[in-house]
């Protein structure tokens, strides 16, 4: 099926299989690897994208769904080559350490900022729960996250 | 040639211990890190592995020729051409485990539900996913084991033919003087059975690899997240029949490892052989359901029949167990678990008199291998069971059991019973802080305040140590044929032509910024920023900077790796002193000191020669140099720690040489009417010796933490008792989310190592203390005696019945 | 994690989905995908065609009824209903669907899938059953309404038959309910849950310990107990829990949804 998809502002046209998960047709079709593969049941949140404004976990949804929809990744949130705040206050936090789930909550706190831009440390719990890190504990990544919050 | 004199400048101050913001950060908040699945090559083939639905059966026969037909399907591999092209994997093991004859794909039988048998590679994931259910296996099931309790009786399925039996290894551990020490107790307590559970540490990124065949020179590029390319290479090269420069270990960035990264090899083999096979470039992405069947799981440990030696006062004065370990249905790393414990066999504590019988066995389930914490998390958790069951026996307080037996400041280093040295720590002082953190004072308080609301308050102390930088003699306990001792690490320090300050590792980070913690060690020896030094991200065997041991596992980094990168900048400073010597005419070393970017005349600095200046002469412009002027500029390192082989009949000797320490203190809330419980504050204390970057050390003090949590209330990989894993997946193994981290006070004081170059100890793995804190809490709140490792929430409530 | 193939159509109107669903018996409905896309892709259940709902008006809204009874879309999603201010007439929804999973799901993930696929550790099901609420089922022969005791029929089954739709859920006035769980973790998969309504007596609707939500009645916060014995559950034992104990939260866990109700 022919699908047009706009990632980052660009708007990509590409022929895919009905069957193709969108976050493989993000990374396998446009490259975009920045989104990453943590679980196959959909609990892990490595995959998290904003589609149509909304955050959402692109493991479950079909690439076809994304026809005329805009999504946002991780490589689109540096403002040129330039970290933005909430990157360089993950940095500064030490809220990350192998990254590998770190696209997926960097989606989901902006995601939530957007929304809340004052959100309550519950509030942070709350945007953050769906993504698991293995690594941090999370008490670094809500410190990141309040850093940036008015 | 010409010098620049730059305006004179402070004295910098050190790196080394500053909490330097990390390097890798800004591609990996970028999306920029290369993570393995991110590799790819034109015309790659994925590959997707069939696999074994039964837990233990005969194949009957292997039909792969339909899903061969597809359009699409490049080909396939089963185990009779991996039998006929590799020979079994090296055992670690003697007999009667070291018998077993291990290929990288089934061999006429299965032995574990998820086991590989035919791997299937077609033009792109969903195609060789499909066409995997198109190959026919044929199964006559045979009966399953698996509880490793059983594992030894005559009704239980024998796995391997070449073993005879289920028994895999044994040994006896015997120091001191039981028959004493019992004889001089005013009491024995005995604990009929306790029981440390299977989980691992899920990272998440699953394993991977993207395997080139250069057919010109018959040499693979493997690009894969394995942990241990030394173990990889030296299982894979023999196995392969091939020399071991024939495989090219590549990594870059890798999603976690916790030691569950380390037994890749055989998926790493099938990989090679058919990227050979089949002329093309092979991917593999391990699916989660894939790894949490068959990847890495930790030892299960069974203590049965302890008995423990203590006065009325509540001194310990010695144990003896009988300590029964799962290696699941193939020995990977194993039986090196039945060793490693030893480093820790006294725990935090001073008795002398200690036995422990162990056996290891096969079962029906996914093979055991490292995992976060391995095999010495277990005999710690022992230990603090023991003292809280004692503690309690006595109707003592579990802290003054503790201070009374701790292992004192004053004693370090400490040898123990077994002639592991105990580098240094404060064990005493760091309880306090603890507690402190805790307030431990107000607790009654708290206690009733709970009450009022009909909730009960359990508190409970974790103490706990994480051995670093093993000997790897001590395999020599487990087989003594085997040719292994010491340990190695390897680092490279260059200037480039352009005064670049280049590094390469020979390490394998999963997250602990070994970028930047390199980084800030050359810079104190160079006199220069971290942002000057550029370290080379991951691993490469083209480096050459890699030994035998080279890789990133066993809590060691800060001493093997960092260690490396020191000497190896040692030699580079030396070296551009030497040649700044020559350029200026002869002056001694002593005479010049490294700063602003070069080396410069103490007493005379306008005399400077840029790092750039140095580079350009050594690479480009070095007519004219003293003949016998013996620098490159390009200094390779091999750190060497200083063991020696143990006693192997005493199972006596130094078997690590760091040990960093953590005690940890949870309090929960359990709901009696439920069972339910939840974490309402938590303090954790660390030394790890000196710490290059105290962010990054506290960053995987929380992250062990966090584990920890996960693994005492939720985690567990359980079987039924047809080998059937119930929890395959995120969604039946619960890992904490973010609403479950409760409030973290976290403290740290610094022992230096007195046996490491910089004092570091290595650390990363934590041993697990918030799985010993919160047993010992659970055991608090119900006022039963925990025995097990894994509380949820059916168990406290069946505790509390 | 890889899907077997599909076929897919987005249809325009409700009756273009059900003429699509009655053509093929191996066509199933997409709602949030939150459950399904799981279920494809551990390949337990592979379609052949996809219908997806996502563009359908008619079956998105709340609307808010003069009486007070809610009338709520199928394709509403959790998220949706946690922000409608209609659907605070009735603040448990909001408040249960709240806890559902996390953002991601609660964005994607519908009350009409939740009702439909009816996994018996789904929090709606219960949720429904207790306040009385009413399903309007459509198919090509028109539409019909089911109480929610009738529509919850076995494990991953309802009375929305093939060529079906679950077109609009009605939920009666009121405002005194309760919900309580067990989940494996905040906010996780439900061990138990239960779901009380003060409704005259007090009708209380377990779930997780059967196929479908267990309903019992009883006339004070303090008979609860009693009444869930006298159901003689024989719930499931999986890895979380066993059958006793499963047994024994459902008792404790409808008394606390009974005192939330009661207030």
């Amino acid at each position: 099926m022919d699908v047009a998809v706009s990632v980052n502002g660009t708007v990509y046209e590409r022929d895919v299989e009905p069957r193709k998960l969108l976050i493989h047709f993000l990374r396998d079709d446009l490259d975009l690897t920045g989104s990453h593969i943590g679980c196959d049941t959909g609990n892990c949140g490595a995959c998290s994208v904003i589609f149509d404004g909304k955050l959402v976990k692109s493991c479950m949804l079909l690439a076809v769904q994304a026809n005329g929809a805009q999504i946002e990744t991780v490589e689109g949130l540096s403002e040129g080559d330039e970290l933005n705040a909430l990157q360089r206050a993950f940095r500064e936090h030490h809220a990350l350490q192998c990254g590998y789930c770190t696209p997926g909550m960097l989606m989901s706190a902006t995601a939530l900022l957007r929304d809340n831009p004052s959100p309550s440390d519950d509030e942070i719990k709350t945007a953050l729960q769906g993504n698991i890190c293995r690594c941090t504990g999370y008490w670094n990544i809500f410190e990141a996250v309040k850093a940036v919050a008015r | 040639m010409t010098t620049v004199a730059p305006e004179r400048t402070e004295v910098q101050k050190g790196w080394i211990g500053e909490s330097v913001a990390r390097k890798e950060d800004k591609r990996l908040t970028q999306g920029e890190g290369v993570f393995v699945d991110d590799v790819k090559r034109h015309g790659m083939g994925y590959l997707h592995f069939v696999r074994s639905p039964y837990a233990h059966a005969h194949i009957s026969s292997i039909d792969v020729s339909a899903a061969e037909a597809v359009e699409g399907v490049y080909g396939t591999l089963t185990g009779e051409e991996v039998a006929a092209l590799t020979d079994p994997f090296f055992q670690i093991a003697g007999a009667p485990g070291g018998a077993i004859r291990d290929f990288s794909l089934a061999l006429g039988k299965v032995r574990y539900v998820g086991e590989p048998v035919v791997a299937v590679v077609a033009e792109t994931r969903e195609l060789a996913r499909d066409a995997s259910e198109l190959v026919e296996v044929e199964y006559e099931p045979l009966s399953v084991v698996v509880d490793a309790r059983k594992a030894l009786d005559g009704e239980a399925p024998v796995l391997h033919d070449d073993a005879g039996a289920n028994l895999m290894w044994e040994g006896v551990y015997e120091w001191g003087d039981l028959d004493a020490a019992f004889a001089e107790a005013d009491r024995v307590v005995t604990i009929d059975e306790l029981h440390f559970h299977r989980f691992n540490s899920t990272p998440l990124e699953c394993d991977g690899a993207l395997v080139e065949y250069n057919r010109g020179v018959e040499q693979w590029t493997i690009h894969t997240n394995n942990q241990f390319p030394g173990f990889a290479a030296i299982m894979m090269g023999p196995a392969m029949r091939v020399g071991i420069d024939k495989l090219r270990f590549v990594t870059q960035d890798i999603g976690g490892g916790f030691g569950n990264k380390i037994t890749s090899h055989p998926q790493l083999v099938v990989c090679c052989l058919l990227a050979r096979k089949l002329n093309r470039p092979i991917q593999w992405t391990e699916w989660r359901t894939d790894f949490h069947l068959s990847m890495s799981h930790g030892n299960e440990r069974w203590f049965h029949e302890t008995e423990v030696a203590v006065k009325n006062d509540g001194t310990l004065l010695g144990f003896r167990t009988k300590a029964l370990d799962d290696a699941g249905a193939w020995l990977r790393y194993e039986p090196l678990g039945g060793v490693i414990w030893a480093q820790v066999a006294p725990g935090m504590y001073k008795w002398r008199n200690i036995r422990v019988e162990f056996t290891q066995v096969a079962t029906n389930k996914a093979p055991v291998s490292p995992n976060r914490g391995y095999s010495r998390m277990q005999q710690l958790w022992f230990t603090e069971r023991v003292i809280d069951i004692v503690a309690r026996e006595l109707q003592l307080d579990p802290v003054e059991v503790r201070k009374r037996n701790y292992i004192r400041v004053e004693d370090m280093p400490y040898e123990t019973p077994n002639g592991c040295v105990y580098d240094s720590g404060d064990y005493a002082r760091m309880l306090d802080t603890a507690l402190e953190l805790i307030g431990w004072d107000r607790m009654d308080e708290r206690r009733a305040e709970a009450a009022s609301r009909g909730m009960r308050l359990g508190v409970g102390i974790g103490s706990t140590l994480d051995s670093g930088t093993n000997n790897f003699a001590q395999s020599r306990l487990i087989n003594p044929e085997l040719q292994f001792s010491g340990n190695n690490e390897v680092a490279t320090v260059k200037l480039d032509i352009f005064g670049e300050i280049v590094v390469t590792l020979g390490t394998t980070p999963q997250g602990q910024g070994h970028e930047t913690t390199a980084a800030q060690v050359v810079a104190d020896i160079l006199n220069c920023s971290p942002d000057d030094v550029h370290v080379r991200a991951g691993h490469d065997s083209y480096w050459n900077s890699h030994a035998g041991f080279s890789g990133t596992y066993a809590s060691q980094f800060a001493v093997t790796g960092l260690s490396a990168v020191k000497g190896a900048t040692d030699m580079l400073a030396a070296e551009i002193k030497k040649l700044a010597g020559a350029v200026f005419g002869g002056v001694p070393a002593d005479a010049l000191e490294l700063a602003d970017g070069g080396v410069r005349i103490k007493d005379n600095p306008e005399a400077f020669l840029p790092f750039m200046a140095c580079g350009a002469i050594i690479n480009a412009n070095n007519a004219g140099l003293p003949e016998d002027l013996d620098v490159t500029l390009n200094c390779r390192y091999v750190y060497r720690p200083p063991f020696q082989v143990p006693d192997i009949e005493r199972k006596f000797g130094n078997l690590t040489l760091t040990y960093a320490v953590q005690i940890h203190v949870a309090v929960i809330e359990i709901d009696p009417d439920t069972g339910y419980y939840e974490i309402v504050d938590y303090a954790a204390v660390d030394d790890c010796g000196k710490r290059i970057n105290p962010q990054i050390v506290e960053g995987q003090v929380m992250g062990a933490t966090a584990q920890a949590i996960g693994a005492a209330m939720h985690e567990i990989f359980e079987y039924d008792e047809d080998g059937n894993l119930l929890t395959p997946n995120f969604y039946d193994y619960h890992v904490p989310h973010a609403l479950d981290m409760p409030p973290l006070h976290t403290g740290a004081i610094e022992s230096p190592s007195p046996f490491t170059p910089l004092g570091t100890k290595g650390m990363g793995e934590g041993g697990g203390a918030g799985i010993h804190a919160i047993c010992a809490a659970v055991q608090d709140g119900t006022g039963k005696i925990v025995t097990d490792s894994h509380n949820p929430y059916h168990r406290v409530w069946e505790l509390l019945q | 994690m890889l899907l077997r193939e599909v076929d897919y159509a987005k249809p325009a109107s409700v009756a273009e989905a059900l003429a699509l669903l009655a053509a093929d018996d191996g066509a199933r409905a997409l709602a949030g995908g939150q459950t399904l896309i799981n279920v494809m892709k551990a390949r337990a259940a592979s379609p052949d065609a996809l219908v997806d709902l996502n563009g359908l008006e008619e079956l998105k809204g709340v609307d808010l009824g003069a009486d007070g009874t809610l009338s709520i879309g199928p394709m509403t999603t959790y998220a949706e209903l946690v922000a409608s201010a209609e659907a605070r007439a009735r603040p448990i929804l909001g408040e249960v669907c709240s806890t559902i999973a996390d953002v991601q799901v609660r964005n994607r993930g519908t009350i009409g899938g939740n009702l439909c696929s009816n996994d018996p550790t789904n929090h709606l099901p219960p949720l429904m059953a207790a306040v009385g609420a009413e399903m309007t089922i459509t198919g090509a022969d028109g539409s019909r309404t089911v109480p929610a005791s009738d529509f919850f029929l076995g494990v991953y089954m309802t009375a929305v038959g093939p060529g079906e739709l679950l077109t609009r859920i009605h939920v009666p006035a009121g405002r005194h309910d309760g919900f309580a769980a067990v989940t494996l973790g905040v906010d996780g998969t439900c061990i138990v849950n239960a779901a009380a309504t003060l409704d005259g007596k007090l009708r209380i609707a377990l779930g997780c310990v059967d196929a479908v939500p267990v309903l019992v009645e009883a006339d004070s916060v303090d008979d609860v107990r009693d009444a869930v014995r006298a159901a003689h559950l024989d719930p499931p034992s999986d890895v979380h829990a066993s059958s006793e104990y499963r047994a024994h939260l459902a008792g404790v866990l409808a008394e606390r949804a009974a005192r939330q109700a009661v207030g």
